[in-house]
Parts: C-alpha cells; sequence; structure tokens
C-alpha cells in the first residue's frame, strides 16, 4: 500500500495534465469538479465565481485546441461499436445506461462513429452474455465495450472476439482475458480512504462494522484489500464483524441488523456500494447511536447526510465508481479503433468522491433517487489514457 | 441414526410446523449462547421484523404450491420491485396518499396475477415457465416505469412500517392479523378447501365440481397481490422502492413454505409453520453472522440447513390423506 502510495504522489508531483488541469473532468451540470490535493479521485468541490469563470475560459482554450487539432476523427467513422451488457436490475446500472445514452447518439451523429448499440441480457449468466458477445461479433462490430458477468468465464468468447480483430473493452465488472482492456477506478483506495478518514476523525480508534458486496466479485475483494490495508496502517482500529451487504441498502439494512445486537460500540461501517443509508437505519432500529457510516454517492445517502449535517454536524465521505465509466469506455474503445494500440491494458481513471464541501453541488446535480455522475468526453479519455501510458 | 430421523419424522408427521420453530429455537440459543445472552431481546425483535416480509411473501406462495404439483410463482421478486415503485410514486412522499398507494400497489399485484394466469390456462404454458417469463416482462416494466430511481416513502407511512407497538413490530402484528386471515380463508372457506383439493387430485376435484380455473385464477391472484403488499411494505421500511429489492424473495419464498411443514407437491399447507420458517431463515442468518463465518461458509451452510430440516420435517408423505 505504502509503496504504491507513493507512487501516486509522485504521479501528481510530476503535474500530470490528468490531475491538475481544471477541465479535465465536467459534471452534468456543467460545473466543474477539481482534483483533491493528493489521491485519484474527482472530487466535488463549490468554487467562487472567480475561479469557476477561469475554469470556464481554460475550458473554452481547450475545447478550442481540441477542435483545432482533430485529427483521427474521421478514421473511427465507419466503425461500429457494440455494448454489451449483464444486467440492468438496479439504480446504478440503469445511470450507466443512461450515460452511454447521453453520450454515444452525439458521437454518432457527429460522424465519429458509425454506431453504438446497447445490449443488455436478460439473466445475468456469464453463460448467456458469452453468446451474446460471439453474436455481436458476427454481427459485425470492431469493438465491443463489456460489462462483464464474471472476471474469468467469459475470457474464452472474448479471446475468440480478440482473434477475429474486434476490439474489446471491459469496464467496471472486468474481464481477465489478457487481449481485453480494462477500465477501471482504484477500488482499494476507496476501502483505504475510509479507514483514514476514520483516523482523522477519531484518532483514539475504535471497532469498524465492515458491509462487503457481492462475494466472488474482483471488486469485493479489492475494496476489502484497501481496508485491511487502513486497518494495518491505523492499528487502533478493528473489524469487529463482517457482513455481506451485495451494494443493495435492503440486503445491508438486514444483514446490519442481524448482527448489530452482538457487537459492542462501533465508531465505524466500512461499506462498499450505497450501502450507507440502510446501515444508517439499522442503527437506529437497534437504538443505536449512528456511528460514521460511509457512503456509495446515491441521492438517498447524499440527502440524508446533508439532513444530519443541518442536524449534528454528521461527518463522512462518499465514494464510488460513476456509472458514466461505460461512456469512458465508449471512449477508450474509440480511441483503439482509432489506431492507438499502444494503449495500456489496464486504465484506472479516478473515482467520483464527494466530501462535505461538495455535497451541495454533488445533491444539486444528481436526480432524486439516482447517483452521482459524471459524463466522460473524449479529450478526458485521451488524457486519461496519455496519463496511463506514461505510468 | 436411521431410526432418530424416522422418529423425528414420526413427530413431524404429526406436527409438521413445529420442526420450523425447534429449529428457530435451536439456533436463536445458540446464537445467545456465543453472545453470552447479550442482545437477546433485540435479536428476537429485529428477526419479527425481517421475517414478517418473509411470512407476508410466503402465504401467497403456499396458497399457489398448494394448488397441486408443477404450481409456483416465481414472479414474486419483480412484483415486490413493480409494485414498491407504482406505490411509492402514487404516494409522492404525501401522508395523505397512503391508502391510494397501497391501492395501487394491490392493483399491480391483481394484475400480474390475471397475466400469470393467462399465460397458464390461455397458453397452457406450465407455471414455472410461464411466471418466470412474466416476471422478466414485469422487471421489465418497473425499469422502463422509474428508471430505476428511488423514490422515499411518505413519512407517516416509513414510521408505520419500522413503529412498534408495546415493543412489537408493528408489521409483525399487521402479518399475524394477516395470517390469521390467511389460515381461515384456507381450511374454513369453500375457495380454501378447494384449493387443498385441487393440490390433492386436481381431476378428483373437478368431477366434484370445484370450479378449478376460477380456483386457480384466484389463486395466483392472491399470491401476486401479497407479494405487491410485501413490496410496498419494504419500500416503506427500508427508505424507498428499489429495482432489486424483491431478489431474495425468490427461493426464499419457496423454502419459507417447505420448511414450514407444507407439502411441496401440494394439497396440504401449513400456516403456522410459516413463521416458524421465516424465524428461521432470519436467525440463520443472524447466527452465521454473529459467528463472523465468510460468506463461502455461510451460503454453504445456509444450504446445509434447509437440506437437513427438509429432510427430517418433509419426509416421505402417505399418498393420500
Amino acid at each position: 500500500m505504502h509503496e504504491r502510495r507513493a507512487d501516486k504522489h509522485e504521479f501528481s508531483e510530476q503535474g500530470r495534465p490528468f490531475h491538475t488541469r481544471p477541465h479535465s473532468m465536467r459534471l452534468v451540470d456543467g460545473s466543474v469538479p477539481s482534483r483533491t490535493s493528493n489521491l485519484n479521485a474527482v472530487n466535488f468541490n463549490i468554487k467562487g465565481n472567480e475561479t469557476m469563470s477561469k475554469y470556464y475560459a481554460a475550458l473554452f482554450a481547450m475545447t478550442v485546441s481540441v477542435l483545432a487539432l482533430s485529427p483521427a476523427h474521421a478514421d473511427t467513422s465507419s466503425k461500429k461499436i457494440a455494448f454489451s451488457n449483464n444486467y440492468a436490475g438496479n439504480t446504478w446500472r440503469q445511470a450507466m445506461l443512461a450515460s452511454w445514452n447521453d453520450v454515444t447518439p452525439k458521437a454518432v451523429a457527429d460522424g465519429i462513429v458509425a454506431a453504438a448499440d446497447v445490449f443488455t441480457t436478460a439473466e445475468n449468466q456469464a453463460t448467456e452474455q458469452a453468446a451474446q458477445i460471439q453474436n455481436l461479433v458476427l454481427q459485425g462490430y470492431d469493438a465491443i465495450v463489456v460489462n462483464a458477468a464474471s472476471p474469468t468465464a467469459l475470457n474464452g468468447a472474448i479471446k475468440e472476439a480478440c482473434d477475429a480483430g474486434v476490439v474489446v473493452v471491459t469496464f467496471d465488472g472486468i474481464a481477465t482475458e489478457p487481449c481485453a482492456w480494462r477500465v477501471t477506478v482504484d477500488f482499494k483506495e476507496i476501502g483505504y480512504r475510509q479507514v483514514k478518514f476514520l483516523n482523522d476523525l477519531h484518532p483514539e480508534g475504535g471497532n469498524l462494522l465492515e458491509v462487503r458486496g457481492l462475494p466472488g466479485t474482483s471488486i469485493d475483494s479489492q475494496y476489502h484489500d484497501g481496508i485491511l490495508a487502513g486497518v494495518k496502517d491505523f492499528p487502533k482500529f478493528k473489524v469487529v464483524s463482517e457482513v455481506q451487504g451485495d451494494w443493495s441498502p435492503t440486503v445491508a439494512q438486514k444483514a446490519v441488523a442481524s448482527v448489530l445486537p452482538s457487537l459492542p460500540d462501533i465508531v465505524g461501517v466500512v461499506t462498499q456500494g450505497e450501502v450507507g443509508f440502510g446501515t444508517a437505519e439499522a442503527f437506529k432500529a437497534a437504538g443505536r447511536p449512528i456511528p460514521t457510516v460511509f457512503f456509495g454517492n446515491s441521492q438517498a445517502e447524499l440527502a440524508w447526510w446533508k439532513e444530519n449535517i443541518d442536524k449534528n454536524g454528521y461527518k463522512s465521505l462518499s465514494g464510488s465508481i460513476p456509472p458514466g465509466m461505460s461512456s469512458m469506455a465508449f471512449w477508450v474503445a474509440q480511441q483503439i479503433l482509432d489506431g492507438k494500440k499502444d494503449i495500456p491494458k489496464d486504465l484506472t481513471v479516478p473515482f467520483l468522491a464527494i466530501d462535505a464541501a461538495g455535497l451541495d453541488a454533488a445533491l444539486a446535480s444528481t436526480p432524486e433517487g439516482g447517483v452521482a455522475n459524471i459524463n466522460y468526453t473524449q479529450d478526458i479519455a485521451i488524457e486519461a489514457i496519455a496519463a496511463a501510458s506514461k505510468q | 441414526m436411521i431410526s432418530t430421523v424416522s422418529k423425528l419424522r414420526t413427530f413431524a408427521g404429526k406436527a409438521p410446523w413445529g420442526f420450523s420453530f425447534f429449529g428457530a429455537a435451536a439456533i436463536f440459543l445458540a446464537t445467545i449462547v456465543f453472545t453470552d445472552g447479550v442482545g437477546a431481546g433485540q435479536i428476537i425483535t429485529t428477526a419479527l421484523t425481517f421475517g414478517t416480509m418473509y411470512v407476508i411473501v410466503a402465504l401467497g406462495q403456499m396458497y399457489v404450491i398448494t394448488a397441486g404439483p408443477g404450481n409456483v410463482d416465481l414472479s414474486i421478486p419483480s412484483t415486490i420491485a413493480l409494485a414498491g415503485a407504482v406505490s411509492m410514486k402514487i404516494m409522492d412522499g404525501n401522508d395523505a396518499l397512503i391508502l391510494w398507494g397501497l391501492l395501487a400497489a394491490i392493483g399491480v399485484g391483481i394484475a400480474v396475477g390475471c397475466f400469470n394466469f393467462a399465460l397458464i390456462r390461455l397458453l397452457s404454458i406450465p407455471p414455472i415457465i410461464a411466471t418466470l417469463s412474466a416476471s422478466f416482462l414485469v422487471q421489465s416494466a418497473s425499469i422502463a416505469y422509474g428508471r430505476g430511481l428511488r423514490i422515499r416513502p411518505p413519512e407517516a407511512f416509513a414510521e408505520f412500517a419500522t413503529g412498534r407497538i408495546w415493543g412489537l413490530p408493528t408489521l409483525a402484528i399487521f402479518a399475524l392479523l394477516l395470517t390469521v386471515i390467511g389460515s381461515v380463508v384456507l381450511h374454513r372457506t369453500v375457495y380454501g378447501r378447494s384449493v387443498t383439493a385441487i393440490g390433492q387430485n386436481q381431476r378428483a376435484a373437478g368431477l366434484a365440481g370445484v370450479k378449478v380455473d376460477r380456483v386457480r385464477w384466484t389463486t395466483y391472484v392472491i399470491c401476486a397481490s401479497l407479494a405487491a403488499l410485501c413490496g410496498a411494505v419494504l419500500a416503506g421500511f427500508s427508505g424507498g422502492s428499489s429495482l432489486n429489492m424483491g431478489e431474495e424473495y425468490l427461493l426464499a419464498s419457496i423454502a419459507v413454505v417447505v420448511i414450514g411443514g407444507s407439502s411441496v407437491a401440494g394439497g396440504q399447507s401449513n400456516v403456522a409453520g410459516l413463521w416458524g420458517a421465516s424465524l428461521f431463515m432470519y436467525l440463520l442468518v443472524t447466527m452465521l453472522n454473529t459467528f463472523g463465518v465468510g460468506a463461502g461458509i455461510r451460503m454453504i451452510m445456509t444450504g446445509l440447513m434447509i437440506v437437513a430440516i427438509i429432510t427430517i420435517a418433509g419426509g416421505p408423505k402417505p399418498s393420500r390423506t
């Protein structure tokens, strides 16, 4: 963990453009989030008007320069990109599909690509998705963006697609097949940061409850590794119980309620996914004081947080992979089709972090009952690729 | 060993619901011993709260399963999701609209139930396939309807769903009333007796003058309506509806019915056992969470425990009762 973190510091000291330039990320509502000082997260922050207008000026300058030197677009205008999606049955996935539908039709209309079609499997089964990928290859798509049902079970189908000359970009649910690209965020970092935040808030340490995600997924173990690393660095904290929350508020509420009666005092609940609200409800129902619970960027959690800041100055953090990662994966696929074959196979994109200062901005741009999100543009993708290539 | 099992089975034959309560109590004791008695009262209260959801859904599933071999409703999870979303949207956070929201949820249930039965009867599709395909359509409807957004319940409804009367969860009392009504309907009305008769022998029941189609239709409607009601209540309880909130109720509803002592082949049902089985299912998870076992072992243990209790309580049944 330490070595990795040292890398990150070095990385920002070099002034990597992706992290330091203010225009590098735009929120859906047009406000500009800034990078946090240290690690790889995008933060919602309220800027003064003056700073804001500087940002817009920079943004404008950048847009002009991108337009001026955009010679590559024509190369992919005949290319067709498909999106193979394994599941649509929750809020995050709906926002993910919405981001794809916000970003890609314009790319098609502008002639950047010929098609960007979505295909979602009915049953969240790896076998079904493998068959779907084979069909997409036969249908002549040049690139397939995949949110995979399994990190390994699709490898065969993906290898076949690569052998047929199709570019495969996996994101969120990634695949381990070496020929595919993987676009993801540093989940381990989100886990680590939660423990670090607790250390700042409760220097005396204490007991933690960990709400895990869907067992067996790579995402769940990355979060868990980050939390373990945090507890190792800040040994005053101890994880006294672990429950399975499946990233679902209802499942988490039930799981937390089931262990609470047997638990000692808890100072913090380290979480993954949108389970913060359900967890807090479980503490409330048990008549216990609500500890520091971490959030996963859903509007329900952010609204609850805001309410409790007003009530008692509640301190926490929220962070997750933005659903708009689908649009990032789309642009990465487009860039690969554009001939940039030297793109590293593993692209780590900043996760979306929301702190108390950025809470109002995040709430304002998040639909009621939805998830905080970012839509990625082509130049963000180009910069992310450039940043990753240098690494 | 075999003689112990057969002795237990003899007992189970006399009181098929007893085993679920026995299992729930054993698990509860194991948990309490582990925690040195800490939190005993609270474990029972939370078990009653969460067990209640199982009871409501499983009551409907039990009616369907009782109606005979092959009858099962697999559209419950998506009905829960759709009804949750519809009721929250109609209530719109407004206390005055709670009743309309609940009626709308039940309306969703009635519609899904009719649709299920139409597939089964008019298109002659086996129930397991019909309700599974209906669930895809219902799930798609709820995605299109709510776009996956989480809608918050009105304050008063959330209070009802999470509230307590005399220290007992309001929901549990409400579900207890529901099961009493369910029991009376099943054992004391012509409709209820018809369900059991059809489950034992559909042809004989038909020849004896039972209106088989009408009874099965009503049964699927009751099942979907109870699932829909659970959807609304669950949304109130957990601070809003979400697309995947019904997922765990697919297998749980069937497991609760079977562990509760109803025959999976139909024709024999047990309402009291639903409570024992629901508490058993919840307390099992509580125990394994309290022991701190990992996700993998927890799943294996849950599977083994369910197999064990069904083996003992299920046993070979006489072909006619």
